[in-house]
C-alpha cells in the first residue's frame, strides 16, 4: 500500500475510529465530545490535504489505489483510490467536517456521546462513498450513510423530526433498491458473457460492459438507465423526487442540514457523473430529453417556490434544488465546460447553501425562529453576521469575485454548446434566484428592526471561527479556480469521451486564434477590396436589410469554386 | 493555449494597479474601518487609491498617445481564469482559455480616465456630503463601497474579454444594490436596492445569451481575437449552428440583439429603465457616480466595444435607435412633471442614454460615446449640485420648498447654470455638439433615403431636446429663483407640506444618528434643526456647502463648458479629436469611405433650428417659471389638462403595470406551485405512504379475518362437529343402557316388520 493510499485510508477511517474511542467516554463530558469531535475531524482533514498536492494532474487514472481481495467468490474486493473528480468532493467533505462539528456546540443541548459519535460515522461513510473502487463497497457505503443520518435529524430534529427521518429513509432507500438491481443485472450480465464476477468500478465502466449493455434490448437498457437515474435523482434531489428535502432540512439540527446540502446531495450528482454517464451513455441519450425537462422543471421551479416560503431554512432548501437542477444540466450537456461548471457547482453549493443554513441556524440559535416575518433590520445590531450572510447571499446567486459565478457561468455556456434553448430557459432562472436570495435578505436583514430583535447578540468568535474557511474558499474559486479546473480537467475529458467519443476528434481552432490575437484591432481596418465578397457590403452607416442579400448573392459563386 | 494579446498590443507589468488599487482600496477600509479612530484615514485612503488609479490612467494614456495610431493597445494579463478544456463551436475545437486581463486601448482608456477622473471628485464630494455618517460608524462602510464600484467598473472597462466585462457587469450591478439600499434600515431603500439588482439581471440574461452565441460564433471571447477573426467570419457564405443554417448577418443580428437586452438593464432603456429612478433613493454621490456618469453608460460602452457585431447587425442597430428614441422622448416628459430634484435628474438621465443609444443605433458610434462623456461632466455637475442643494436645504428634496437659492450658493449657482446650458444644448458648450452630432447622424440617414423610420426617431429626438431644455430651466427656475421657500415665507402657496423630508430623505433620521448631528462643524446648524424637521418656521436659510462639495461640482461645470471641443465637427472647422481616437477600434466595413453624406448646408440648416429650438423651449420654461414667481400659467396648464398632468407626473403607471400584469402573477404562480407541491407532489409521495400504510392494514385484516380466520374455521367446524359426539359419552350407565334398548329395538324393528 503507498503511502499516499494510506493516508487516504486513514483519512477516511478516522473519523469512525475516533467515534468508537469516544464510546468509552462518560455521557456527562459534554465538552470532551465537542472539543475531540472537533479535533478528529481537523486531523481528517489535514490528513487529506496533501493529497491534494500529491495527486498527479496530467493522468486520468485513478491514484492512490488499494485493492485487496475480500469475497473472491463473489469477485467483491476492498478497492479504493480517488481520480479527480471524487478527489474534489472527498476533500469538500473532509472540510465540511470540522465545520459541522463547530457549529453543533450550541445547538445540541442532550444526548451528546451519541450525537457527535453519529456525526464521527456519518463522516466516515461519506468518505468513503468517495474513495470506493468497487461496486459493492459502494453499496455499502451509500447505504450506511442513511443510518447515521436517520438518527440525527430522528433524535435532535425539529418537532416533526420522526416524520422527516423516516420520509428521508424510506425515499432514498427505495431509490437505492432499484440501484441494487441495476447493479446485479450488469453483474450478471458480465457474468455471462465473461464466465468472471467481478464488482469493480472499471469494468463496469470498460469498454466491453459498455458495449455489452448497449447491445441489450431497449426496453433492458431503459429499466437500467431508470433504475440508476432514480437512485440518484432522488438523492439529488431532482423534481418531482424532492419533496424529502425540505422536510429533512427544516427538521435536521444545524449541522445535519449543513451534512446534508454540503455532501449529501452531491452523492447523487456524483452517482450521475461516475455510474450513470459512463455505464449506461446510450440508454441515457435515449432517455436524455426527459432528464433534460426534469433538471430544467427543477430549476424553475426551485426558485419560484423558494420565493414564497415563510420559513428561511425552507427557502434555501428549495434553493437547492434550483441550484442542483442547474448542476445535473451541466452534467446533461456532456461536454467539458458543462461537466465542469456542473463539479464546480457541486463545490459552490457545498459552501455557500452550508454556509446559509449556518446563518439560518445562527439567528435560530439566538430566537428558536427560522419564520422570515419574525426579523428584519438585523443589519443594524448584527452587523457581522449581515456582512457574512450578505457574501454567502451573493455566492450562492452567482456573483462574480465569488465561486458561485464561476459555476453558474460554466454550467450555462457549456449547457448552450449543446442545447441552447434550455440554457436560455435555465438562465431566467438565475434572475429568479436574484430575487427571492434578496428578498430573504431583505426582509431579515434590511428595513426597521423590532424590539425583540435589538438584544440579538453578534457572532462570536467560534462562529466567526467556522464560516472564515467557507468565505475563504469562496472568494479563492472566485478568483482564482484554476486550481480546481486543472485537477478535474482529464477525468472530466475522459468523461467526455466515454459519452461522446468524437468529441476531441474535431479540428483545433487554436492556431487560428492565435493568428487572429495577432491581428487584433488591425481587423477593424477595411482591407483594400481585395474579394468580391467586399465590394457587395455597404458602407457601416448605410448597412441595412439589402446588405444581407447582397452578401449572399456574392457569396453563391464563392462557395461554387 | 492561445495568448490573449498578440503582436497588435504591447504588454505592461503594472497596468493592474489602476483597477485593484481601489480594490485594495475596498478591502483595506472594509476590513479595518470599523476600528479606525478616524475617519480621515477611511479618506485617505478611499481617495488615494482612486486617486493613484487616476494618475496611472493618464500616464497610460500618455503612452498611448505616443503609440502610433494603429496599434494604440497596452495589455497584461494576470492569471488563467478558465481553462474549461474544450468546447465544440463554429468551425471544430477551441481550447481557448479565459484570462483575468486588462487591455488599455483607446476606447478603455476614454472610460478609464472617466470612471477614475469623475470617481475620484465624487469621492471627494463625498466626504463633504457623508458628513453626517462620519460619527455613527457606517462612513468606512460607503467609502468601502464606493471603491468595490470604481472597481468592478474598471474591470468592466478595463477587461480584456467579454468574460472580464460581464465580471465588472455584475459587480457593478451589485455595488449598485449596495449603495442604493445604503440606508438600510428604511424600507424603500432596500426595495429600490433590489428592485434595480432585478431588472439588472433580466438585462444580464439577454446578455448572457448574447455573449454563449458570441462564444458559439468565434469560440473565444478575447477581444483582439474576436476582432481579428470578424471580417472572415462575416465573409462566410452562411453558417450553421445548432442545426440552423442562416447569413452571418442573421447570428450578428440575434446576438446584438440579446446583448442589446443588457443594455437595456445596466443602461436604463425601456422597458427595463424602471428601476434606475427609485435608484434614487441612494446617497446623491451614488447617483452621480454610478446613475449618471459611469454604471449606466456601460451598455453603451459593451456596444462600441462591439461595433464590429453591431455594424454588421442591420436589426440590431434599428432596434438599438428606435429604443434609444423611445426612451429618449418618454422620458424626457416624465421629466417635466416632477417636484423631486433628483427624479427629475434622474429621468433626465434616462432620457439622456437614450439620446446615447440613438447614435450607436444610428451607427455614429463616436458620437454616442462622445456624449456619454459630455452627459458625464454635465450630469454629474447637476447630480452634486443638486446633493448640494439637498444638504443646504436641510434634506429637502422637493423643489417646491426650495427658490431663491442663487443667492446664497454662488458656486453651486453657476455650476449647475452652465451645466444646464450644456444639457439644453445652447452653443458652444458641449452637450450641444454631442447631441447634435447624434441627431444629425440620425437625420442624415433619413435623408440618404433610407427610410422615414430614422426621421421618425429623429423627430423624437427633437421633441425629446425641446422638453430637455424645458425641465431644466423649470428645475433651475424652482430651486435658484425666486425667494426660498423653506424658511416660511411663501407668498403664492407653492410649498407642500415636507412629507418627502422623511419618506425619502437622503440621511436617516433614526435614533442613532441625532449624535452625528452634535458635533460642531459641518453641519453645526442642521443639528439643532434636527428637532424641529418638520419645520414650518426655522429660522436659518441655507448657505454654500463647504469647498469639498462645491470645487468638485465646479470642476464638472468646467468640463461640461469645454468638453465639446474635443469633437468639433469637420464642418465647424473641428478636427474630431474624438472620433480620430477611437476611430482605430471601429469595424470599417469598406475601405472608401463612401456613403454620399448630405450637404454641409443640410447640417447648418438642422444646427440652426436646434439652437432655435433649444432656446426657445428655455424661454418657456422661463416664461412659466421665472418671469412668472407663481407659476400659474404651470398650474393653468394642469388644470386645463388634469389629466395628461396625471399621467405624465405618474410616470405613465408603468410601475404600476409591471407591478399588476408580471411581479403580482409571478407571485401567484410562485403560491400555485407550492401548494401544487405540498398537495400533489409530496401528496403523492405521503400518498404512497399512506397507500403502504392502508396495504398494510388491509392485509393485517385479511390476515387476523381470512387467512386466520380460515384456520380458525376449520378448528370450529372441529369443534362444533365433536360437540354432538361429546353428549353421546355422558358417563351414565343409564343413559348407555337406554341406548342400547333403543338399539335393540330399531334393530327388531328393522329385523322383524320389515
Amino acid at each position: 500500500m503507498s503511502g499516499t493510499a494510506q493516508l487516504m485510508l486513514l483519512a477516511t477511517f478516522l473519523p469512525i475510529l475516533g467515534g468508537l474511542g469516544l464510546l468509552f467516554v462518560p455521557n456527562e463530558k459534554r465538552e470532551v465530545f465537542q472539543k475531540a469531535t472537533v479535533a478528529i475531524m481537523v486531523a481528517s482533514f489535514l490528513l487529506s490535504v496533501p493529497l491534494w498536492f500529491q495527486y498527479n494532474r496530467g493522468s486520468d487514472a485513478v491514484q492512490f489505489a488499494y485493492v485487496c481481495d475480500w469475497m473472491p467468490s463473489l469477485g467483491v474486493k476492498f478497492s479504493v483510490g480517488m481520480d479527480g473528480i471524487s478527489l474534489l468532493l472527498w476533500l469538500l467533505t473532509t472540510f465540511t467536517g470540522p465545520i459541522a462539528a463547530l457549529c453543533s456546540w450550541g445547538n445540541i443541548e442532550e444526548r451528546w456521546k451519541e450525537y457527535y459519535i453519529w456525526l464521527l460515522v456519518l463522516q466516515t461513510s461519506m468518505l468513503g462513498v468517495f474513495i470506493t473502487q468497487d461496486m459493492f463497497l459502494f453499496y455499502i457505503f451509500w447505504e450506511v450513510m442513511l443510518v447515521p443520518m436517520y438518527f440525527l435529524i430522528a433524535i435532535w430534529g425539529g418537532p416533526q423530526k420522526l416524520y422527516a427521518a423516516i420520509k428521508l429513509f424510506l425515499y432514498t432507500l427505495s431509490g437505492s433498491v432499484l440501484m441494487l438491481v441495476a447493479i446485479f443485472a450488469i453483474y450478471f450480465l458480465q457474468h455471462k458473457a465473461t464466465g468472471q464476477y467481478d464488482f469493480s468500478i472499471a469494468s463496469f465502466q470498460s469498454a466491453q460492459t459498455v458495449q455489452l449493455i448497449a447491445s441489450q434490448t431497449k426496453t433492458f437498457q431503459i429499466l437500467l438507465t431508470l433504475a440508476f437515474f432514480l437512485a440518484f435523482a432522488i438523492k439529488v434531489p431532482m423534481f418531482p423526487f424532492h419533496t424529502w428535502l425540505p422536510d429533512a432540512h427544516v427538521q435536521a439540527p444545524t449541522a445535519g442540514s449543513v451534512i446534508l446540502a454540503g455532501i449529501l446531495l452531491k452523492m447523487g450528482t456524483y452517482g450521475f457523473v461516475r455510474f450513470l454517464l459512463p455505464i449506461v451513455p446510450e440508454g441515457t441519450k435515449e432517455l436524455m430529453p426527459w432528464f433534460l425537462a426534469l433538471a430544467l422543471i427543477g430549476v424553475v421551479y426551485g426558485a419560484l417556490v423558494a420565493m414564497i416560503q415563510k420559513d428561511m431554512k425552507k427557502l434555501v432548501a428549495y434553493s437547492s434544488v434550483s441550484h442542483l437542477g442547474l448542476c445535473m444540466l451541466g452534467i446533461f450537456a456532456m461536454n467539458p465546460w458543462g461537466m465542469k461548471g456542473a463539479m464546480f457547482q457541486m463545490l459552490n453549493h457545498g459552501v455557500s447553501t452550508p454556509g446559509l443554513f449556518l446563518a439560518v441556524g445562527i439567528v435560530y440559535e439566538r430566537r428558536h425562529t427560522r419564520m422570515i416575518a419574525d426579523y428584519g433590520g438585523l443589519s443594524k445590531t448584527m452587523p457581522i453576521y449581515a456582512t457574512i450572510f450578505m457574501l454567502m447571499t451573493m455566492s450562492s446567486i452567482g456573483l462574480p469575485l465569488l465561486n458561485g459565478f464561476i459555476g453558474e457561468a460554466t454550467i450555462l455556456m457549456g449547457t448552450f454548446q449543446t442545447w441552447p434553448w434550455v440554457a436560455v430557459a435555465a438562465t431566467s432562472g438565475i434572475i429568479l434566484g436574484a430575487a427571492y436570495m434578496l428578498w430573504m435578505f431583505q426582509r431579515v436583514m434590511f428595513g426597521p428592526i423590532s424590539e425583540v430583535n435589538t438584544k440579538m447578540a453578534d457572532l462570536n468568535f467560534r462562529e466567526i471561527a467556522y464560516f472564515t474557511p467557507l468565505i475563504i474558499v469562496a472568494v479563492w474559486i472566485g478568483l482564482y479556480p484554476k486550481p480546481f479546473m486543472d485537477i478535474m480537467d482529464k477525468p472530466v475529458a475522459k468523461l467526455v469521451m466515454q459519452v461522446q467519443p468524437d468529441f476531441y476528434k474535431a479540428e483545433s481552432l487554436a492556431a487560428k486564434q492565435a493568428e487572429a490575437a495577432k491581428v487584433g484591432m488591425h481587423g477593424m481596418e477595411a482591407q483594400e477590396a481585395p474579394e468580391t465578397k467586399e465590394h457587395g457590403t455597404a458602407p457601416a452607416e448605410h448597412a441595412s436589410e439589402p446588405k444581407a442579400e447582397v452578401s449572399e448573392a456574392h457569396a453563391a459563386p464563392g462557395g461554387g469554386h | 493555449m492561445v495568448e490573449a494579446a498578440g503582436a497588435a498590443s504591447t504588454g505592461s507589468g503594472i497596468l493592474w494597479l489602476i483597477p485593484f488599487l481601489p480594490f485594495f482600496g475596498f478591502l483595506i477600509n472594509g476590513l479595518t474601518g470599523r476600528r479606525l479612530k478616524s475617519t480621515k484615514v477611511v479618506d485617505a485612503i478611499a481617495l488615494g487609491s482612486v486617486g493613484i488609479s487616476f494618475l496611472l490612467t493618464v500616464y497610460f494614456f500618455f503612452q498611448l498617445l505616443a503609440m502610433p495610431e494603429g496599434s494604440r493597445s497596452i495589455h497584461q494579463n494576470l492569471w488563467t481564469w478558465f481553462d474549461l478544456g474544450g468546447a465544440r463551436v463554429l468551425g471544430g475545437l477551441s481550447t481557448a482559455t479565459i484570462k483575468w486581463a486588462y487591455k488599455f486601448d483607446a476606447l478603455s482608456a476614454a472610460m478609464a480616465i472617466l470612471v477614475t477622473g469623475a470617481g475620484f471628485l465624487i469621492h471627494l464630494f463625498s466626504t463633504g456630503y457623508m458628513a453626517e455618517e462620519r460619527n455613527d460608524g457606517r462612513y468606512y462602510r460607503f467609502m468601502a463601497y464606493m471603491n468595490l464600484f470604481v472597481f468592478s467598473m474598471l474591470n468592466l472597462v478595463l477587461g480584456a474579454n467579454i468574460l472580464m466585462m460581464f465580471l465588472g457587469w455584475e459587480g457593478v450591478g451589485v455595488c449598485s444594490y449596495l449603495l442604493i439600499g445604503f440606508y438600510f434600515d428604511r424600507e424603500y431603500a432596500a426595495v429600490a436596492g433590489k428592485k434595480a439588482f432585478v431588472f439588472n439581471r433580466v438585462g444580464d440574461f439577454g446578455f448572457m445569451i448574447g455573449f454563449f452565441l458570441l462564444i458559439m460564433l468565434f469560440g473565444n471571447v478575447d477581444y483582439d481575437t474576436m476582432m481579428g477573426m470578424v471580417r472572415n467570419l462575416s465573409a462566410a457564405p452562411a453558417i450553421t449552428l445548432f442545426g440552423h443554417t442562416a447569413t452571418p448577418t442573421f447570428w450578428f443580428n440575434l446576438s446584438a440583439s440579446c446583448l442589446f437586452v443588457g443594455a437595456m438593464g445596466k443602461s436604463a432603456q425601456i422597458p427595463l429603465y424602471v428601476w434606475l429612478p427609485d435608484a434614487m433613493a441612494g446617497p446623491t454621490p451614488v447617483s452621480a457616480l454610478i446613475h449618471a456618469a459611469t454604471m449606466v453608460t456601460s451598455g453603451l460602452y459593451m456596444i462600441t466595444r462591439l461595433n464590429f457585431i453591431y455594424v454588421q447587425a442591420p436589426f440590431a442597430l434599428s432596434l438599438v435607435l428606435l429604443v434609444g428614441s423611445l426612451t429618449a422622448l418618454f422620458a424626457a416628459t416624465m421629466g417635466l412633471a416632477q417636484y423631486d430634484i433628483k427624479k427629475v435628474l434622474a429621468y433626465s438621465t434616462v432620457s439622456q442614454l437614450g439620446f446615447m443609444f440613438m447614435g450607436l443605433g444610428a451607427g455614429a458610434f463616436s458620437a454616442g460615446m462622445f456624449h456619454v462623456f459630455t452627459h458625464a461632466a454635465f450630469k454629474a455637475c447637476l447630480f452634486l449640485g443638486s446633493g448640494s442643494v439637498i444638504v443646504a436645504c436641510h434634506h429637502e428634496q422637493d423643489m417646491r420648498n426650495m427658490g431663491g437659492l442663487r443667492k446664497v450658493m454662488p458656486w453651486t449657482f453657476a455650476s449647475m447654470g452652465l451645466a444646464t446650458l450644456a444639457i439644453a444644448g445652447v452653443p458652444p458648450f458641449s452637450g450641444f455638439f454631442s447631441k447634435d452630432e447624434i441627431l444629425w447622424k440620425v437625420f442624415e440617414h433619413g435623408w440618404n433615403g433610407q427610410g422615414t423610420f430614422y426621421y421618425v426617431c429623429w423627430g423624437m429626438g427633437m421633441l425629446a431636446a425641446f422638453c430637455t431644455a424645458f425641465y431644466m430651466v423649470r428645475l433651475m427656475a424652482m430651486t435658484f429663483f425666486g425667494e426660498y421657500r423653506g424658511a416660511g415665507s411663501d407668498p403664492y402657496g407653492l410649498t407642500v407640506p415636507s412629507e418627502v423630508h422623511h419618506a425619502s430623505d437622503d440621511h436617516a433620521l433614526d435614533d442613532g444618528h441625532a449624535d452625528a448631528h452634535t458635533n460642531p462643524g459641518l453641519h453645526a446648524h442642521a443639528a439643532d434643526d434636527l428637532t424641529d424637521h418638520g419645520h414650518a418656521g426655522h429660522n436659518h436659510g441655507p448657505a454654500e456647502v463647504p469647498w469639498n462639495m462645491w470645487v468638485p461640482v465646479f470642476i464638472f461645470a468646467v468640463l461640461a463648458v469645454v468638453l465639446g471641443f474635443l469633437n468639433l465637427p469637420p464642418s465647424l472647422g473641428g478636427l474630431e479629436h474624438f472620433s480620430k481616437w477611437v476611430e482605430p477600434l471601429l469595424y470599417q466595413v469598406s475601405a472608401v469611405h463612401a456613403g454620399h453624406h448630405a450637404a454641409e448646408s443640410i447640417e447648418y440648416i438642422l444646427m440652426g433650428f436646434a439652437i432655435v429650438w433649444a432656446l426657445s423651449a428655455m424661454g418657456l420654461a422661463w416664461w412659466m417659471y421665472i418671469s412668472d414667481p407663481s407659476w400659474s400659467k404651470a398650474k393653468a396648464f394642469v388644470a386645463r389638462f388634469p389629466q395628461v398632468y396625471e399621467w405624465v407626473n405618474a410616470k405613465y403607471y408603468v410601475d404600476e403595470f409591471y407591478e399588476a400584469m408580471i411581479i403580482g402573477p409571478a407571485k401567484q404562480f410562485s403560491a400555485q406551485l407550492w401548494s401544487l407541491d405540498n398537495w400533489v407532489i409530496d401528496g403523492t409521495v405521503n400518498g404512497a405512504a399512506r397507500f403502504t400504510v392502508t396495504m398494510a392494514k388491509a392485509s393485517d385484516w385479511f390476515d387476523a379475518k381470512v387467512v386466520d380466520g380460515l384456520v380458525n374455521a376449520v378448528a370450529w367446524g372441529l369443534q362444533q362437529g365433536s360437540l354432538g359426539f361429546r353428549a353421546l359419552q355422558s358417563g351414565k350407565v343409564q343413559n348407555y343402557a337406554f341406548v342400547m334398548i333403543l338399539g335393540f329395538l330399531a334393530f327388531a324393528f328393522w329385523k322383524f316388520l320389515a
